[in-house]
């Protein structure tokens, strides 16, 4: 018996070549060794790997040698008997050996074919790819969109996500999103101010409106007593002027993608970082008000530029009417060196301030009250409220009544004083006294008499009561009609007229209501300036006795503002002498929105001011470059 | 390298290294130079047009800081104001046509606008960009998508440095390393003479018995270019079977008596020859993965920026 081996083969153009020969025998060895009938020239082989053995006609026994196994139909044995009719695959290492019957000879056949490479290189590996990192590093096209798709996920998507779930929330003031995380967070660009630290969370609560720039009414959900500079944001920026050059450009900028101008972001700068909230922006006041006629025609407002050269005459706020002490009426004026103002009170303020006159030698006779004093000084009367800005407003009964006495009678030790301010009391008092039978004398009720001041004088006039009994008249009417008129005690003060009541014998006291501020549109504070006399700025007050004199001081003259206060640069007008010059920006008297308390810029603390100086400064020698 | 000038409108002949614009058609007027000592006319992308656009970067860099500085911006600088605008639009419209650079070299041409001269424009606008996108934040930075924006163009630019880095150094190591006594080897030719050396070590361990048959196979099956990234980069391949093999079949013939053909010795021969060819490869294959490693960050970081810098610039309008 004999087998057919062939040897397949292929040619670099992929054709077979086959190699066939006849092994006889009844044996036949596979192995790597060339003695072998069936050489496989494979390293995974063995040397002499297993036996053929021809069992019969159409049966072979296939036996491993040395226990290396082989595959059998893909199974791996030892040791198979096969029937050759049937034909089977058979592997040894690489190699695949396929087992048949020749057709014409009936020898068993084996068609050997080598199925991988000899080695790795061999198998022709894609050079193209295999020098490139391919397959070792994600691909950049891969990793491209895969990181795009996450940012625009994290930074995109989930932010405005975050946006719409809440903006129901906008414009209530204390609606606020749960705690946590909220995907738009990763828009802010910065913290906002401690002011603001409460809405960090909540970014619906500015940013209302998506494509919308910050508007005012977002502000307003929580500032709601906020002095606007002006009602009317259209006239704020007509007041700007049309702006010019670069800024014309930026402004169309903004208008295109729709920030409109005259905002409260515009100057509240926020997402500035954790800390006060950045300084409004030096916007200078003289850019709108220097020429501001010129652009808003029909305004009431005077141009005002510089301080010291180009500020408008000051305009207090005077009396018009007392008739209503409550609500008197007022009227704003232009301040002038004669301009006038009647508060119902007549009062001699030259005449009280001398230090030669009977007023002053009262004041000298009771040392105890007015220690060195030549004669009263302002303060005997005017005292300041408990913040030093204001002045309070004079009492009788505190400051006048120590010399000017309502006392009209004396019983036991006592005396009885007609009482102060109610007029139908007065009366009715003195009707009662006369009424009552009691001493039916004149009472001497000059206050503008002669005397020592005190309570000895007050017994002296109880005195000349009872010594003037013969020569005064004894009725209770000539009494009141002697208080009411010229040398009475009520007429020397109040101004009288005749339109009163039964009650008070047909008199009338006009009502007095003391001025506390004179200037409402701007800031002074008398806290400032406690180094200098009272009369240095109120100089009428020594040398006037006419009590509708304004003692208040204006813009110029002496005593007036512009003694000591220059422009902001030092600028001021040729006729004006100043000799400790104040530089005045508009700021120190001045707030962009208006209230009832100091501006802004000197109310701070102390400890907040020196940081806010020196932000501001920095941002000053910033202009100063430019 | 001393050079003289090369004026081709003036008559210097032309060659395919010297021409700077192959469309000129002007006919030499003078006698032409011949040029002996022109070795080479390769001139880097980094030096382009005698160093133009490092020139303009540099005047990029000096405005945007003198304008940062003289410009007063009230609080303080940032992205909103209106020269934090203007940087900004101009990065965005830069940081887009630097991407561009992926399309245009997909097609070279020659002259003013070759891909010489764009690559150049890249490299130093790109590196501008540190300025202009810098100088738009104002340097407030915070954890945001537009610092984010920020990170990732600074993470985009200093791969891109490093690339250049890598570009203007390691292209001499990787010719030292293709260069053997018989001249410069290709990648092809690596890898034919690593089969041949195959084919030789398979024939010569036929004779051995099996289990060093199973030694040498298994460095016959061992795949050149196997190894993780971090092993190409390092070149450091522990375990490597070629190695083992080596190792292995020394111990064996250390017990066998010495003929004089020993297929062991003979097997053993062709296996160090095989390393030595496997170290050259993997020489080559290190200093190309540092090649290419930068543009696996570069190119999706990019995306990376593009994607943030629209959530950048959408966001603010959004929040506006």
């Amino acid at each position: 018996m004999s087998f057919l081996v062939r040897q397949i083969a292929l040619k670099a153009s992929g054709d077979e070549i086959v190699r066939a020969k006849r092994v006889d025998g009844d044996e036949m060895k596979i192995g790597r060794d060339g003695a072998c009938g069936l050489h496989l020239p494979d390293l995974a082989v063995d040397p002499e790997h297993a036996l053929v053995t021809q069992l019969d006609e159409t049966h072979i026994e296939i036996e491993s040698l040395h226990g290396q196994p082989f595959e059998v139909d893909g199974q791996s044995v030892q040791r198979k008997e096969l029937d050759v009719t049937l034909g089977s695959e058979l592997k040894f290492g690489s190699h695949r050996i396929k087992l048949g019957q020749d057709a014409r000879s009936r020898f068993p056949t084996f068609t050997v074919r080598r199925e991988a490479p000899l080695s790795h290189s061999n198998s022709d590996p894609d050079t193209n790819e295999a020098y490139t990192l391919k397959g070792l590093v994600p691909g950049k096209r891969m990793s491209a969109w895969a990181f795009a798709a996450m940012v625009l996920l994290a930074f995109l998507a989930w932010p405005i996500w975050s946006y719409a779930s809440y903006s129901d929330l906008a414009l209530k003031k204390d609606a606020a999103r749960p705690a946590g995380y909220h995907g738009d967070k990763a828009w802010e660009s910065g913290k906002l101010s401690l002011a603001h630290q409460g809405l960090e969370n909540d970014c619906q609560s500015c940013h209302v409106e998506p494509f919308v720039a910050v508007r005012d009414n977002a502000c307003q959900t929580c500032h709601t007593k906020v002095h606007d500079h002006i009602k009317d944001t259209a006239r704020l920026v007509a007041a700007r002027g049309e702006p010019g050059g670069f800024a014309s450009f930026t402004r169309a900028v903004a208008t295109t993608f729709n920030k409109p101008a005259g905002r409260c972001v515009e100057c509240h700068t926020e997402h500035e970082g954790a800390g006060d909230m950045a300084p409004t922006a030096q916007k200078f006041c003289t850019d709108c008000h220097a020429e501001m006629k010129s652009r808003l025609p029909d305004t009431k407002l005077p141009d005002a530029a510089d301080f010291g050269t180009s500020h408008p005459q000051l305009r207090p706020t005077v009396i018009a009417d007392t008739t209503d002490a409550a609500k008197p009426k007022l009227r704003q004026i232009v301040w002038s060196q004669d301009a006038k103002e009647f508060n119902g009170l007549k009062f001699t303020h030259a005449q009280h301030l001398s230090t030669v006159n009977g007023v002053a030698q009262m004041v000298r006779r009771r040392p105890n009250e007015f220690p060195d004093q030549e004669g009263l000084d302002c303060e005997n009367c005017h005292q300041t409220d408990a913040s030093g800005v204001w002045f309070k407003p004079v009492v009788m009964e505190e400051s006048c009544q120590t010399c000017h006495s309502l006392t009209f009678d004396k019983i036991g030790g006592t005396f009885r004083t007609l009482r102060h301010g109610e007029p139908e009391m007065v009366v009715a008092d003195l009707r009662g006294f006369f009424a009552a039978g009691a001493p039916t004398r004149p009472i001497n009720l000059d206050s503008m008499s002669r005397r020592v001041p005190g309570d000895r004088a007050a017994a002296e006039t109880a005195g000349d009561y009872a010594r003037a009994v013969r020569f005064y008249p004894t009725q209770a009417g000539q009494a009141i009609q002697m208080l009411f008129n010229k040398g009475g005690a009520c007429f020397d003060c109040h101004n009288i007229t005749r339109t009163g009541t039964a009650a008070t014998a047909g008199y009338n006291v006009q009502n007095v209501v003391q001025t506390q501020r004179y200037y409402h549109k701007g800031w002074f504070t008398h806290a400032k300036h406690t180094k200098y006399e009272c009369v240095d700025c109120h100089v009428k007050a020594q040398n006037t006795n006419d009590a509708t004199d304004l003692l208040v001081p204006g813009l110029d003259g002496k005593g007036g503002c512009r003694d000591c206060h220059v422009g902001g640069t030092g600028a001021k007008l040729a006729s004006a002498s100043v000799k400790q010059p104040v530089e005045s920006q508009c700021a120190m008297c001045h707030d962009y929105h208006l209230d009832d308390k100091a501006p802004w810029m000197t109310r701070l603390p102390a400890s907040r001011r020196a940081s806010y100086d020196r932000r501001r400064n920095a941002g000053a020698g910033q202009n100063a470059s430019k | 390298m001393a050079t003289l000038p090369h004026t081709p409108d003036k008559g210097d002949f032309e060659t395919a290294a010297t021409t700077k614009s192959s469309t000129s058609t002007r006919t030499p007027k003078t006698a032409p130079r011949v040029r002996r000592d022109k070795v080479t006319s390769h001139d880097s992308f980094l030096n382009y047009g005698n160093g133009r656009w490092w020139k303009i970067a540099i005047v990029i860099a000096v405005v945007s800081f003198a304008t940062y500085f003289l410009i007063d911006v009230e609080p303080r600088h940032n992205g909103g104001s209106w020269y934090g605008y203007t940087m900004g639009t101009i990065g965005f419209a830069l940081i887009l046509w630097l991407t561009l650079l992926g399309v245009r070299k997909r097609a070279m041409t020659p002259g003013r606008w070759s891909l010489k001269a764009w690559t150049s424009a890249h490299v130093y606008l790109g590196l501008s960009l540190i300025v202009i996108g810098t100088l738009h934040t104002g340097f407030q930075l915070g954890w945001n998508v537009h610092t984010l924006a920020w990170a990732l163009m600074m993470l985009v630019i200093l791969s891109g440095l490093f690339g250049i880095y890598v570009y203007a150094t390691l292209p001499k190591a990787l010719s030292a390393n293709r260069y053997d006594e018989d001249g410069a080897i290709t990648e092809k030719v690596m890898i034919e003479q690593m089969k041949q050396l195959d084919r030789q070590i398979h024939d010569a361990a036929q004779p051995l018995d099996p289990e060093a048959a199973t030694i040498v196979e298994r460095s016959l099956g061992e795949n050149v270019f196997a190894g993780s990234f971090w092993q190409r980069a390092r070149n450091s391949y522990p375990g490597d079977l070629t190695r083992i093999a080596m190792g292995e079949l020394r111990k064996l013939r250390n017990f066998r008596p010495r003929t004089d053909d020993d297929p062991f010795e003979r097997v053993e021969t062709l296996l160090s020859k095989k390393e030595a060819l496997l170290a050259k490869l993997r020489r080559h294959l290190q200093l190309k993965s540092w090649l290419q490693a930068w543009l696996y960050i570069h190119v999706p970081a990019t995306f990376a920026l593009i994607a943030a810098l629209s959530a950048h610039v959408f966001s603010v309008f959004f929040y506006w």
